[in-house]
């Protein structure tokens, strides 16, 4: 984990992200927003050299072209709420809060759906330090580009 | 602290022990900004867990802001010409 937070590694995660969004935009004309995430996600995720859950989902991903697709289509099944009993809500029904909050965090961390509490821990500080330097790097490159224009 | 519930049947594989999630939120208490000011209290787990999602969530819409910025900046010039100069000072930061 310590690898995302020197400059060696922001250094290189920046010169190579740049690159290859440089290199996006010699074949098609323009790079949306979204492209350019996924880009940003995957250079990251190669950053991690495979060796977290993470990064191996984010490079497993297909690439989505543009438009906003989800990966899980869930379908709504609707029924006639007046023939449907009215939900009670009992404790039990419901998942305790912890366990709802534990839920949300290992959907929000890629490829985690499923993952055990000390694994999700682990996987959990990588992703939150490659987040954190991700940022640090959009930000030097924008920086250094609007720079170039003056 | 939240208090131990009582299990007849001890921990299948997928079921989590409090201990786990005690020792998983404690930790994740060190990563959250937000809350390694609040060390030395004690903060609930449902609060950590939230906090942790909290957190990624707006790292992920920072990122989301950036990428749009970006790519504006991006369509707005013609970079080539400097990209040797670009890299450059991106590894010399």
């Amino acid at each position: 984990m310590k690898r995302w937070t020197t400059k060696r590694e922001h250094q290189i995660y920046s010169s190579k992200l740049f690159q290859a969004l440089c290199r996006s935009r010699r074949t098609s004309s323009s790079t949306s927003a979204k492209e350019l995430h996924q880009t940003a996600d995957r250079v990251l995720a190669i950053t991690a050299k495979g060796t977290t859950r993470w990064s191996r989902a984010i490079l497993a991903a297909p690439l989505t072209a543009g438009t906003n697709m989800k990966k899980h289509k869930k379908a709504k099944v609707t029924v006639h709420t007046r023939l449907r009993k009215p939900v009670v809500n009992r404790e039990k029904r419901k998942l305790p809060v912890v366990e709802r909050k534990l839920r949300a965090l290992r959907r929000l961390v890629p490829g985690c759906r499923k993952l055990s509490c000390n694994n999700l821990l682990e996987e959990t500080s990588d992703y939150i330090a490659a987040l954190e330097m991700q940022v640090r790097a959009l930000t030097a490159i924008t920086e250094f580009l609007s720079r170039g224009l003056l | 602290m939240s208090g131990r519930r009582s299990r007849s049947k001890q921990s299948s594989v997928s079921s989590i022990t409090d201990d786990q999630i005690t020792d998983l939120v404690s930790k994740l208490q060190h990563l959250i900004p937000e809350l390694r000011r609040r060390r030395f209290d004690k903060v609930s787990t449902s609060k950590v867990l939230q906090e942790t999602c909290n957190y990624i969530r707006s790292l992920h819409r920072e990122v989301e802001d950036l990428s749009d910025r970006l790519s504006q900046l991006l369509a707005s010039t013609d970079s080539d010409s400097d990209q040797a100069a670009i890299i450059r000072s991106l590894l010399m930061q």
